[in-house]
Formats: C-alpha cells, structure tokens, sequence
C-alpha cells in the first residue's frame, strides 16, 4: 500500500461540495414530481402532472425552438471559430498571437449580461446597424433585428465563440505541423493537406467544441430574454417566468428536468451524428 | 497533373543535370530569421544519386538548407535547382521530393497502407497502380504483412520504415532525410543505416541527410557538408573532412583531436614544415596562408597519428599519464601536457595491455606515428 | 525580402476571414463604446456631442453600488474557497487512486454542461428546503460549484507538467511530505493556482443565470443589477458601466497574459 498523504483531507472538502451540487439537483428531480398549491411556495404532495403538463404543444414548440437555436449557434460558432482558432495557433510572432487571444478571450469574461446589452445596442431600432444603414441610405426603415431568431442566435454566437475557439485551438495546437509538411511533401497543396491531414486530425476539438457550444447556448438566459424579448423563447426563459412570475417552482423544475434530459439527449446524438468525422479522425 | 506523375519515376534517369552541375544545386542562398543569420550565401552542388550529408551543431544551419531545398522554407536570396530546374518559388508539394522527418510524422488517422499511397493520391494513379506501387514500396523496406496496422501499433523501427516507404512511394527526385535516426536506440540505429544505405544504392536516389551525430555522417555519406553558424565550412568525402579539414572548427567538431603547440618552420609549395619539440612534420600549407616562417602555429593530429616514442624517434612532446578509459576494443590514454592547448593529450592502445604499462602518473614520450594532420595559425588567445 | 510565393492568396483570403470575424467579436464593444460617451440618452451614430456624464450616473447608482459590493464579497469567498477546493482535489486526483475517484471528478465537472438556470433553481430550492434565507451562503456555494471545473482544469494542467521527481529529490533531501507540498510543490504550482484563481474570479463576479435564481434584493450581486436596469432604463448608464467592464477586463487579460501566459493557461500552444 503506497503511502499517500493528505488524502483524507484533499479529497473531503470536495466531496462536500459534490455532495451539494447533487443535492442540489436532487433538489429539482424532487419537486418536479411535487404538485403546486396556487399562492404557497411549499410544494403539494408527489404527481406526474407537471410533466403532463408539458405534452401542450406550447411547451413542445419552445423545446423546439431552443434545440433549434441551440443547434443552429453551434453550427454558426463553429464556422468562423475555426479559422480563428487556426490562425490564432499557425499565427507567427508573440504579439500578433497575444493581442489575436486577448480579442477572442475578452468577451468570454465579460459575462452574459454586458454583452447582452452591447448587442441591443447594435441591434436596436435606434442602435448602431440600423442608424448607420439609414443614414447610409440603404434603407428607408429601421430593420427589425430586435426581438428575432436572428438577432438572438448573432448575439449566441458571440457569446459561444470564445470557449469554442478556446477548444478548437487547444487541439489544433497538439497536432505537429510536421504532419502538414509531410502532406505537402507528398504532393498535396495546402487546401488537399489540411482538408486530408489537419481536419481530421483535429476531429475531438471539433466535438467537443461543439457540444459545449450547444450546451452553452441551452444554458443561455439573458440572451434570448432580453434580445428575443419574449418573442423568442428558451427554455431557460420558461423556467424564470414560471419560477419568478408565477412562483411555480414545481412546474419550473420539471422543465428544467426535461430541458436537461433534452440537452443531454441532444448532445448525445450531436455526438453519434459526428462519430463518422470522427471514425477519419486519430484513434 | 497525371502526365507528370506518371514520367516522374523515370525523369531521374533520363533528364542530364543542366550543364554537369549538381542535380541539386543552391546558389549563393541566405536565410535569415529576424536577427538571426539561419543560413547565410550558400552555394552547394549534390550530385545525382549520392548521399550528401549536412553535419553541424544545432543552430548551424543544416536544417534551415534542408526546409529551404523540401520547400518549407523560402531563401531571402538566391536561387535552388532540382534536376536543372529552378525550384526557388515552387512550392514543396510540386517539387517532387521525399522527406523522412525526425518523428517521422506518420497520419496518425490512417493505416500504413494509407499512408504510404498518400503521395500517389495526391498525384491521382488509378487504384491499381496505387496498390501496385505500395506492395512494391513496403516489400522494399521489408514491411509486408502490417499493411492494416496504424502508426501507434507499430514499433519506432517500423514506423521509420513506413515513413522512408511513404517517402519513396512518389519516386522524389531528392529523399530528404532530417535526423531519422535520433529517436531510435543505439543497436536499432546501426541496422537501420545499414538498411538504409542499400536501399539508397538500389534505387539510385540523390539523398540529403542532416545530422549531428559526426559518426554517423562519416559511415554513411558519400559527402559532408559541415555547417555551423550558417556557414557551410568544408564540403568533402568523409576522408577528407576526417584527414584534411581545411578550417579549425571542422577539425575539432568532426573526430577526437590533439590540439598542439607547434611551430612553421618553411612553406614549400603546397607543403609547410611545422616542427613539433624535436620532431619535424609535413602538413597541407593551405591553412597557414599568411604565416611567417617561424610563427606559432597550432597542429591539429588525431589520437591514433600519436604514439610512444621509442628509441632513435624524434620526440614531439612529453605527458603524463593522468587516466585511462577502458573502451572494450581499445584503450584511451590519457596525458597531462603543457605542449596540448588544453593541457591534455588523448592517445589510443589497442588491447588493454596500456593500463598496466602505463599507470597513472608514469611520464611518456610522444612521437607523431603518421602524417596525417593540418595546422592552423595559432589563436591569439 | 522575396516576394512570398504561390500560397499568397489563400494566405491574404484567410487573414481577410479572420480579421472580418476578430472585427465581429470587436464590434459590440466598439459600438457600447460609442454609446457610453453620447451626451444624448437616446442612443444615435455617430453621437452629436460627447460626455463622460453617463459613467458619473452609472457610479452614482445606488444599485449599481450595492452590486459591486456584493459581487466582491460573493467572488472573494467563492473563488478562494473554489481555490482551496479544488487545487486539493486536482493534487490527489493526479497522484493517487481512491474509492469513488471518477464519480466526484464526474460530479464536479458537471456543471461545464448543466444549464446554469438548472443549478440556481437547485440550489435556491435547496436552500428552501433547509430552512436556509437566501444569504450570502447560498450564493457564495452556488457559484463555488460553477467555478470549480475551471480551478480543476487549470490546476491540474500545471500539475501534469510538474515533474515529480523535484518532489523526490526534496523527500530524498529529507523534507516530510508537508514541507515537501510547502516548500516545492506549490510554489512550482504557483501560476497554475494563480491562474486558476483569477478565472475564478472574473467567471464568478460575472456569474448571471444562477445568480439571477439564487440572490435577493439584499445579495444581488452586480450582473444582476445590470440586467435589471437594463430591463427597466434605456440610457447609456448602462453602457458606460460595461466600458468600464470591458476595459477592466482586457487590463486584467493582458496582465495576466504577460505574468502567466494565457496560451499555456488555455492549453492552445503549439505543442513544439
């Protein structure tokens, strides 16, 4: 038996903290199965009704409607964070490649709510696209970009980008560009070498970019509150209402049980659906 | 596209070198990194089916003349042939090049198979040539059988079997080869050189090598380039670069040597005197351009061009016995000097009989046993 | 200098792509910018005078003030405690096997991918059924579990390339294993730790979703000051309060990107 001090002692402050969190969230599988007394916040006794309540089909179009968006930023994120995070790892010279992650990172740490804002602000009727369009002459009314599915996943893909070229990078940085030159040794032009060589190679950044990007945007809240403005609605914004405005917390957990479930199952079949790319991909 | 793969294979042996230079040849080509000179004014010619071998210290420029020629690398200035044509623009996958890189970089993703048909891919022969040429190439380096296999399950040997297959597969003009020996254990690396070589001779194919190892360039090139500080020193036959350096690093990189105090006696025509205590030796004159006779000069003789001095020998210098290390085949003597530069002279004894001859702290005489050795015009240090 | 060859327009196409979608990430900042110095409440561009008035409202603002306060004491707790936890934890989860080893690894890492609004509800009614008010506590656990994952990754990062045989040598020098953690381990791991902490920090004093949940009027911390007023009023205050943020923020970046490396932070050097 090899001898291993502190165990006992770094490991039981974080199984406190593992015992809160799951308490926690058995603390929502609980009362999603307790009925609410209208005007009480103390839940009734055990009941499946509130997940009966959520075979209405309002309930199942705001699923949708979030798998939707939630699918559509990760793909979007995806897109462009790729050739940033390409450039950002190939770049040469520290400053370029400093100030490159410096602007990526930023708004990773300016939180959900700044951001938010700077894109009502770009956005708005009297914000920075519409003033300068107008002024420009381009159009004759303002656009409406506020309160659309456009305008929330444009201010989602914002948000997501930063960890999604944080894990694109962190792969593409441990594949050796010796294998680039190999290719292009061979004969293969640099398009031919990165689509056969780096691309797949670069398949688990690629996964789990865009799990996390998709669960990202699941977890997102202020975002399609404040841009959707009711007129795009997430799961996230279901669970406030319902908890903050209706002070039905049983119902509100519910959802969020099968909001969970959902993304889970969603990110599982993101997964499966990219288990060929990675079949090219390292072993 | 197809035309050009297809005539590649047999291009190395039809298309005469432009003008009966080097079948690679680099012209006053400078590289530099920011402040760093990489490689500065070389002017090289590799001629066809040899093998060349690049041989310095890290930072000395082989590698850089290496990417430069493989295309990686672009010069600042002048100019690089292949096979007559000016290649300094093209880019490396149109220059028809083997590389073996130094961890190989076999496509992790993708079966042996897979990686070695990679370069006809590219150059899009139908499927059953493709197949055709594999077998052939994995046969060559005795790899049949692991056609399936992926580079994780495969032994550091046979990874560099398939990375040298993957490289030959294309018929290149030039097989690059950037220290493929490095990673691989001493006994490995000794059959591996071997194979190598005869794999070289059979097909025939000009091949640039870079290491560090001064061994390893001296058993396996026709020539050496030594480089250091981006300057190529001495190009010559392993010999010659062993036997006649023509510059005072290449004699104290490539090789042990003894470092004596000497001086110029007289300057004959392509052969100067240097009189060495009472011993007199011939050495190449051209060193010592500039020399007067009489000047102090520093001799540069191998361990094995010394030996005891016995009676009616002229003797070169004394020393005393500080150590000996026992090398299995030989003994290495060890000898406190005031004549080295160092103050330390290295001898060599066949057997082991010198340790008991010889112990510690026994005074010895040295004479020059052959006339091997170059002179250099004394360090102002 | 040659002229470089024929990559050169895909290599001009690319560094176009990314410029255009650096610009994309820089844009809102920029146009907050504008925004926060425009003399006028309404929101116009170009703005037609200039002012700094709105930074002095957005100081003024009581809520705003309260915010601050609170999230200082909320991030202070939550990313030392987080600190203390979970560089702990990444210590025995490097060296050594013990029961339930991946289970409370897979517990804390969770929260990566659980909707933050999930884990505040959680944690509020939690906090209900224990009888617990909604204080300081609730929120200070709330966002140490969020940002625990981050001290984890980065902790046990630097103490992957540690090499241990510095800690052989101090042992072999006779050090006990607690001078041996004092003395070599952690101050080896002092960046990781630093690092660790700092995110932390920011991810915590940033927190909105859940502590959107888990606050109340006497502990709302300052994103959810922010996003109130931000529902409420449509002037610039806000605007100048999140220059204020942006410019805080890149100062502290680029800081720690001098002293600590934030490509080694974020594991996105190239490996060679």
């Amino acid at each position: 038996m090899p001898r291993r001090p502190f165990l006992r002692a770094f490991v039981s402050p974080a199984a406190l903290c593992a015992i809160a969190f799951v308490a926690a969230m058995a603390a929502v599988l609980q009362f999603s199965v307790r009925a609410y007394i209208p005007g009480s916040l103390d839940p009734g006794g055990f009941t499946l009704v509130n997940f009966a309540a959520l075979l209405k089909p309002l309930y199942g179009r705001v699923f949708l409607d979030t798998v939707w968006i939630c699918f559509i930023t990760a793909v979007c994120t995806l897109v462009i964070g790729y050739p940033v995070a390409y450039a950002l790892v190939r770049a040469k010279g520290a400053f370029l490649k400093s100030a490159m992650l410096i602007v990526v990172v930023t708004p990773l740490f300016l939180g959900e709510v700044v951001r938010t804002y700077s894109w009502i602000v770009v956005l708005g009727n009297n914000g920075f696209v519409n003033t300068v369009l107008l002024k420009l002459g381009m159009i004759e009314r303002p656009l409406q970009l506020m309160f659309t599915s456009f305008g929330v996943v444009l201010a989602l893909v914002h948000v997501t980008l930063p960890v999604m070229v944080i894990m694109l990078a962190a792969a593409l940085s441990h594949i050796d560009p010796d294998y680039e030159r190999a290719a292009e040794s061979l004969g293969a032009g640099p398009i031919r070498a990165f689509l056969s060589v780096t691309l797949p190679l670069s398949t688990p950044g690629i996964v789990a970019g865009v799990t996390t990007a998709f669960a990202w945007t699941f977890s997102a809240f202020a975002t399609p509150q404040l841009i959707g403005g009711g007129q795009v609605n997430m799961v996230s914004n279901l669970v406030y209402q319902l908890g903050f405005a209706s002070f039905n917390f049983p119902f509100a957990a519910s959802l969020s049980v099968v909001g969970l479930v959902l993304a889970f199952g969603m990110i599982a079949l993101l997964r499966a659906g990219l288990r060929p790319l990675e079949a090219v991909g390292p072993q | 596209m197809k035309n050009r793969a297809e005539t590649s294979g047999i291009e190395q042996k039809s298309a005469p070198p432009a003008g009966g230079q080097g079948f690679v040849r680099l012209e006053g080509v400078s590289k530099r990194f920011g402040d760093v000179v990489a490689l500065h004014e070389a002017t090289l010619d590799v001629r066809r089916g040899e093998i060349l071998t690049l041989l310095g210290p890290s930072g000395g420029g082989k590698t850089t003349l290496l990417n430069l020629v493989a295309g990686f690398l672009l010069p600042d200035s002048g100019a690089i042939h292949i096979a007559g044509q000016p290649v300094t623009e093209v880019p490396p996958y149109r220059r028809e090049i083997g590389v073996l890189f130094q961890n190989y970089a076999l496509f992790p993703h993708m079966s042996v198979a897979a990686n070695v048909a990679y370069g006809l891919r590219m150059r899009r022969l139908p499927r059953p040539e493709i197949a055709r040429k594999v077998a052939e190439t994995l046969a060559l380096v005795r790899l049949v059988g692991l056609e399936n296999r992926t580079p994780r399950q495969l032994s550091g040997g046979q990874q560099q079997r398939v990375a040298l297959a993957r490289a030959l597969a294309i018929s290149p003009k030039v097989l690059l080869l950037d220290e493929p020996f490095s990673a691989l254990d001493k006994n490995l690396r000794g059959s591996m050189q071997l194979e190598l070589k005869e794999i070289q001779r059979k097909l025939g194919v000009t091949t640039i090598f870079v290491t560090h190892d001064q061994s390893e360039a001296l058993s396996l090139s026709d020539r050496i380039v030594v480089l250091s500080e981006g300057r190529i020193r001495q190009v010559g036959t392993p010999g010659e670069i062993y036997r006649r350096p023509t510059e005072r690093f290449v004699a104290s990189f490539v090789g042990d040597v003894n470092v004596l105090r000497a001086r110029l006696e007289e300057v004959d025509g392509e052969a100067a005197q240097i009189a060495i205590g009472a011993a007199k030796l011939a050495v190449p004159a051209g060193t010592l351009r500039g020399c007067a006779p009489g000047a102090p000069v520093e001799l540069f003789i191998r361990p094995e061009q010394l030996r005891l001095a016995e009676t009616g020998d002229e003797t070169a210098c004394e020393g005393v016995v500080s150590a000996h290390s026992y090398q299995g085949g030989h003994v290495d003597l060890h000898l406190a000097s005031e004549a080295a530069v160092s103050g330390r002279i290295l001898m060599r004894w066949p057997g082991t009989e010198a340790i008991a001859r010889w112990p510690v702290g026994t005074r010895i005489a040295v004479a020059c046993a052959g006339t091997e050795a170059v002179a250099f015009p004394a360090s102002p240090s | 200098m040659r002229k470089p060859r024929v990559s050169t327009w895909g290599g001009v196409a690319g560094a176009v792509v990314v410029a255009a979608i650096l610009a994309f990430v820089l844009l809102p900042g920029f146009v907050v910018m504008i925004a926060a110095f425009n003399a006028r409440a309404i929101l116009s561009f170009p703005p037609e005078s200039w002012s700094w008035r709105w930074f002095a409202k957005a100081l003024a603002y009581d809520d705003f003030r309260a915010g601050f306060r609170n999230g200082l004491i909320v991030t202070g707790w939550a990313s030392t405690i987080a600190l203390l936890v979970g560089a702990a934890f990444a210590f025995v989860l490097d060296r050594y096997a013990f029961p339930l080893k991946r289970t409370i690894e897979g517990v804390l890492l969770a929260p990566l991918v659980i909707p933050h609004f999930t884990i505040g509800l959680g944690f509020l009614i939690l906090a209900a059924e224990l009888g617990a008010t909604r204080g300081f506590a609730v929120v200070v656990a709330c966002h140490v579990v969020l940002v625990l994952p981050f001290v984890l990754r980065s902790v046990y990062i630097s103490l992957r390339s540690l090499d241990q045989r510095l800690e052989l040598a101090a042992a072999s020098l006779g050090a006990p294993p607690g001078r041996v953690l004092t003395t070599v381990t952690i101050p080896l791991l002092a960046p990781g730790l630093v690092s660790g902490w700092l995110f932390a920090a920011i991810l915590s004093f940033n927190e909105f979703t859940a502590s959107l949940f888990v606050t109340a009027q006497r502990t709302q911390t300052l994103p959810v000051a922010m996003y109130n007023y931000v529902r409420e009023y449509a002037d610039p205050s806000m605007a100048a309060l999140s220059v204020m943020y942006i410019v805080a923020t890149a100062i502290i970046l680029i800081i720690a990107n001098l002293f600590l490396g934030l490509g080694k932070v974020l594991n996105v050097e190239e490996s060679r």
